[in-house]
């Protein structure tokens, strides 16, 4: 039985993790900072406090995204 | 009820600051004669890099916050906010994207140690911030207004 090519992807599949290492902290970071300003709206005096847990939640999912990409250059270097 | 003047959370910003320039310091004093033993000469600027950038990096969130506190009590507060502080992460995320393709293929810089230093010094500001927070004393209602505040 022959096989045919229907269809044949060519280039590098890291392009995608780029993406994948993109997206979710990026989403994250949107609820984390979107989710400050609601509170902050709501209740302007605990806005500093506030701001000071979104800075953590960010660090945490923004690292995410820095390891994800610093990963794929260690591992072809 | 306007916000305050200047919110609370800057003093926690600055100090994430400090702190974040004394670790990438001290991962520089550290990383850099491993990267030297490791990979000479480009290991050592791979390993000064690495810990620039992971300070750099970490240390943008909270300078675009303290950049955007300065239009605290503004009508546009929030929406500078938001802009800033997203911003910021947007453009990091670039600027990272494109400083690791146009270093990878460099031959002054070796970048299996850069990006290894890079993540010792991601997850070391990660401890340092955390402690930060953790030992700066706020109080629960910390942005009165300036005819409220009591200190």
């Amino acid at each position: 039985m022959d096989t045919s090519v229907v269809a044949e992807l060519s280039g590098n599949i890291a392009t995608v993790g780029y993406g994948l290492a993109a997206i979710g902290p990026a989403i994250g970071v949107g609820i984390v900072v979107g989710k400050t300003i609601e509170g902050t709206a709501r209740q302007p005096e605990l806005g500093g406090r506030l701001q000071t847990l979104m800075y953590i939640g960010i660090a945490f999912t923004e690292a995410l995204a820095l390891i994800g990409i610093a990963t794929y250059f260690i591992f072809t270097a | 009820m306007t916000a305050p003047a200047r919110p609370s959370s800057n003093v926690v910003m600055r100090r994430a600051l400090a702190g974040g320039a004394l670790l990438a310091v001290a991962v520089a004093v550290v990383g850099g004669p491993i990267g030297w033993a490791v990979a000479g000469g480009p290991g050592l600027i791979g390993a000064l890099l690495g810990a620039l950038m992971a300070f750099v990096f970490l240390g943008a969130t909270a300078a675009s916050i303290l950049l955007a506190n300065r239009f605290a009590g503004t009508d546009a507060y929030l929406g500078a906010f938001f802009g800033i502080v997203m911003g910021s992460f947007v453009v990091k995320l670039i600027v990272f994207l494109v400083l690791a393709i146009v270093l990878k293929d460099q031959p002054w810089v070796d970048t299996k140690v850069l990006f290894l230093t890079l993540i010792v010094g991601i997850v070391g500001s990660l401890v340092v911030d955390v402690l930060v927070v953790s030992r700066t004393r706020m109080s629960t209602v910390s942005d009165l207004p300036a005819d409220r505040r009591i200190d």
